[in-house]
């Protein structure tokens, strides 16, 4: 009698959790948000490592902002390596937060290349304010990126 | 909207409690006024400021991504539990 008490007790459980899960697969398949999270891109060491790149090359660059030269050169840089990271975020599935953020990144990046390319006079502090505004949006957005699941 | 308009909408928000808007508030400010003591062309200033709007989306971005891990990380708790009961 006691097992017959037990093994109802079980089955009961495993209608539960059988419940539960099919709620979630209706959550998944009908919800876009939980879809989204669900499905998520996972932890992704060479998008990890190109933010890194272009942080540590935007917070050196702002050293070289009295240079003109030398911060063209870096302006060239750091455009090239934020318009790689939009164009690798771009096609890996699920990911349309973090390549919208790309994009925006190298949008901020390239104005900085366009005035030296055009040989305008840049400020320092316009220069400064560019690498500073790169490296910051960098670090939010490295942030997250580590954070994705492994 | 006057400069001086423009100025104190800036240090009201530069007081609102919001660290991420306080701050921007500020920064606005300090690039303003940067500009007109003539470390800035009106042109970088233009620029700069749509920067600053960039970031604000990057932000926004961010803060989705991080409500999807958050979200991602308790469906699959729920996964797990879910496996070890049945």
């Amino acid at each position: 009698m006691a097992k017959l008490v037990r093994h109802t007790k079980e089955n009961m459980e495993r209608n539960k959790m059988k419940k539960l899960i099919v709620l979630l697969a209706m959550l998944i398949t009908g919800c876009s948000t939980i879809k989204d999270s669900y499905l998520m891109t996972k932890f992704d060491a060479n998008e990890y490592q190109l933010i890194t790149q272009i942080r540590i090359d935007s917070r050196y660059s702002i050293n070289d902002c009295d240079n003109f030269f030398a911060a063209k050169n870096d302006a060239a840089v750091v455009a090239k390596e934020t318009e790689l990271f939009a164009l690798y975020s771009e096609h890996l599935p699920h990911n349309g937060d973090s390549y919208k953020a790309a994009q925006a990144l190298n949008e901020i990046a390239q104005g900085l290349v366009k005035r030296y390319t055009a040989g305008e006079k840049v400020s320092t502090q316009f220069c400064k304010l560019k690498f500073e505004g790169i490296e910051h949006s960098a670090d939010l957005i490295q942030t997250v990126l580590g954070g994705r699941p492994r | 909207m006057s400069l001086d308009e423009i100025y104190a909408g800036l240090d009201q928000l530069a007081n609102c409690g919001d660290d991420t808007f306080a701050n921007a508030a500020k920064y606005v400010k300090e690039t303003s006024i940067a500009a007109q003591a003539g470390q800035m062309t009106a042109s970088e200033l233009t620029e700069t400021m749509q920067d600053i709007q960039k970031q604000m989306m990057i932000i926004e971005d961010i803060n989705q991504l991080q409500y999807k891990e958050h979200l991602n990380t308790l469906i699959n708790g729920i996964i797990t539990v879910a496996s070890f009961a049945l």
